[in-house]
């Protein structure tokens, strides 16, 4: 039963105990949310052969790709949404470059409802997406049947259940009680659909703080195995109420994209060297993350309840 | 009163805006489209709710979204959704108008986004684009597609691969596959407008940009293209709804202004502090 009063750990002991190399995972949020802490202590950990399910993935995914963390991808989209391109995706798949990808393709909402069928534990879901597309051609998991009670094509997609999910939450309570601010994604079924879930937040609040907004919880702490309190945990994204987004960050990371080399210049400088995700913040330095503070405060703030 | 200056793709962005009615239900693609969505619900299409993939239902924002779960599509929201429960929203039918880009498109409209084999395999394919993300879920459900994408070298007889949906290989296809919408009825490019015929669901020429001809448009198409008999230049965009453009999106991302080299952050902070600050929104 995951029941204990106390679920914090270190973002190190969130990694090495929960998603050992050749497991299949998910990370919470997109554009927002990503749980950056995460990934930078798998790649520091050297974890490998990782499947990652998702619907869409950007920067994070990218940069898992070219560190070489991963080698299958379920989902639909891995790019940087308007702002570039996903090289390092493109790399892996076109030329193998670090990891030859496997790729198990659906749309989004074919991608969401495999997180909905995980996590109400049955074993597909069956949706009119995809249909008359190539989609379906090349990924042999998704059939398409008449459906039994009318006769009309549908798409079935199976289940998933990632071993581990890792979603960053504004706050949470010791058990993992997590309360969600702002763009959902699909993190209320993934939280359910994990094997193992670690929950990020940006602070630890009191059960007491939790239970004046109710509705803001979006993962109950009957779901979650590990808390960890990881300030920043997002950047260079946004966290809704916390922190803007680092886009002039993100651009140095598109320049590095450009070739292998370079990239691996850029996660050595960044990830590597820094040695844990306080050495990174502290690269960043106090006044650009402040910036970065004050310009959420100054536009979207959290509604407070008294 | 109309602009005297504008850009090309300032034209797309207003010619998009310009396909989305007052009071629909509009799920806006990552881009472009999402320029289109933001400059009708400023203009024409105040009661128009711009729905996005990541849960954000009605946002009135301050900035053109880099992403479909960037903060401004769940600014001042009416609700936010997990991403799931959006798309049962279209595929049971509430949602009125997608919009979406692509990389190919064949005559009946329907795009790639997936790879550009190049003579190779899917699995290794010439070049690899970013997937369907939710391109095939809005082109399958919402009851018609706005299509916004550069004519180059992608309006081909056969494409690549079938990632998003069209009148598939012609009319009654969608309704025999099963699918929910009724597909797209226009395509928005740097050239002109395209439409489909009722009938055919064949896609024809229907406006040309200012400065294009019929022969410059139907030398891009590898297909022979139809055109429409009485063929006339688009409305071109109004002073406001250029100014919207230039005030939501600061930094041009949605127009294709991607900055080559390093971005200073004191910089970028100023401009994007000041952006915010200028702009005015009504919360009804």
């Amino acid at each position: 039963m995951k029941n204990s009063k106390d679920k914090q750990i270190s973002l190190h002991d969130a990694v090495a105990k929960y998603l050992p190399s050749g497991s299949s995972y998910a990370f919470g949020g997109l554009g927002g949310r990503d749980p950056f802490a995460i990934a930078f202590e798998i790649i520091r950990q050297g974890i490998k052969d990782l499947t990652v399910i998702t619907t869409s993935s950007m920067d994070i995914s990218n940069i898992m790709i070219g560190a070489g963390c991963i080698r299958k991808v379920e989902g639909a989209y891995i790019w940087i949404g308007s702002v570039g391109s996903g090289l390092n995706y493109r790399r892996a798949v076109e030329k193998g470059i670090p990891v030859k990808l496997e790729l198990e393709e659906y749309s989004n909402y074919a991608s969401s409802l495999r997180f909905l069928a995980g996590s109400m534990n049955i074993p597909f879901m069956a949706t009119r997406s995809m249909i008359g597309s190539d989609i379906p051609k090349y990924n042999d998991k998704i059939k398409i049947i008449d459906d039994p009670y009318t006769g009309s094509p549908v798409a079935l997609v199976p289940a998933a259940n990632p071993d581990a999910a890792f979603i960053h939450v504004q706050k949470a309570d010791l058990t993992g009680n997590g309360q969600i601010w702002g763009i959902l994604m699909n993190d209320l079924v993934i939280a359910r659909a994990a094997r193992k879930l670690v929950v990020t937040c940006e602070e630890i609040v009191s059960t007491r703080e939790i239970r004046k907004l109710p509705n803001l919880t979006a993962i109950p702490s009957y779901c979650v195995d590990a808390v960890v309190e990881v300030p920043f945990c997002s950047h260079p994204m946004w966290t809704a109420g916390y922190y803007w987004c680092d886009l002039p960050f993100r651009r140095n990371f598109m320049l590095h994209n450009k070739t292998q080399e370079s990239f691996e210049q850029w996660i050595k400088e960044w990830v590597i060297d820094t040695g844990s995700w306080q050495g990174y913040l502290d690269k960043l330095g106090q006044d650009r993350l402040n910036k970065l503070v004050q310009m959420e405060h100054d536009n979207y703030k959290i509604p407070q309840i008294l | 009163m109309l602009a005297e200056k504008y850009t090309t793709k300032e034209l797309m962005a207003v010619c998009c805006a310009h396909e989305i009615k007052n009071g629909e239900v509009v799920f806006m693609g990552i881009g472009l489209p999402m320029m289109g969505g933001v400059v009708a619900s400023r203009t024409h299409a105040k009661n128009a709710v711009l729905v996005y993939e990541g849960g954000g239902v009605g946002a009135i924002s301050r900035r053109v979204p880099w992403s479909i779960g960037d903060n401004p599509t769940a600014e001042n929201a009416l609700m936010v959704h997990e991403m799931w429960r959006l798309f049962s929203d279209g595929q049971a039918g509430y949602i009125n108008r997608g919009v979406i880009g692509g990389a190919q498109i064949d005559k009946f409209g329907n795009i790639n986004t997936t790879v550009i084999m190049g003579g190779k395999s899917y699995e290794t394919p010439a070049v690899r684009l970013s997937g369907s993300g939710g391109a095939n879920d809005i082109a399958s459900s919402c009851g018609e597609t706005t299509i916004v994408m550069q004519m180059d070298r992608g309006f081909r007889e056969k494409i690549d691969f079938i990632t998003s949906p069209g009148h598939l290989n012609g009319p009654g296809a969608r309704k025999k596959a099963g699918l929910v919408g009724n597909g797209p009825t226009a395509v928005i490019t740097q050239k002109c407008v395209l439409r489909f015929d009722e009938l055919t669901k064949e896609m024809y020429l229907y406006e040309l940009f200012p400065g294009e001809t019929v022969d410059g448009v139907k030398s891009l198409v590898e297909w022979d293209l139809k055109v429409t008999p009485d063929i006339k230049v688009v409305t071109t965009p109004t002073i406001e709804e250029i100014n919207i453009i230039h005030t939501l999106d600061p930094k041009g991302f949605m127009l294709g202004a991607k900055s080559e080299g390093e971005e200073d952050f004191e910089k970028f902070f100023q401009l994007m502090k000041q952006a915010y600050e200028a702009v005015e929104i009504d919360l009804g």
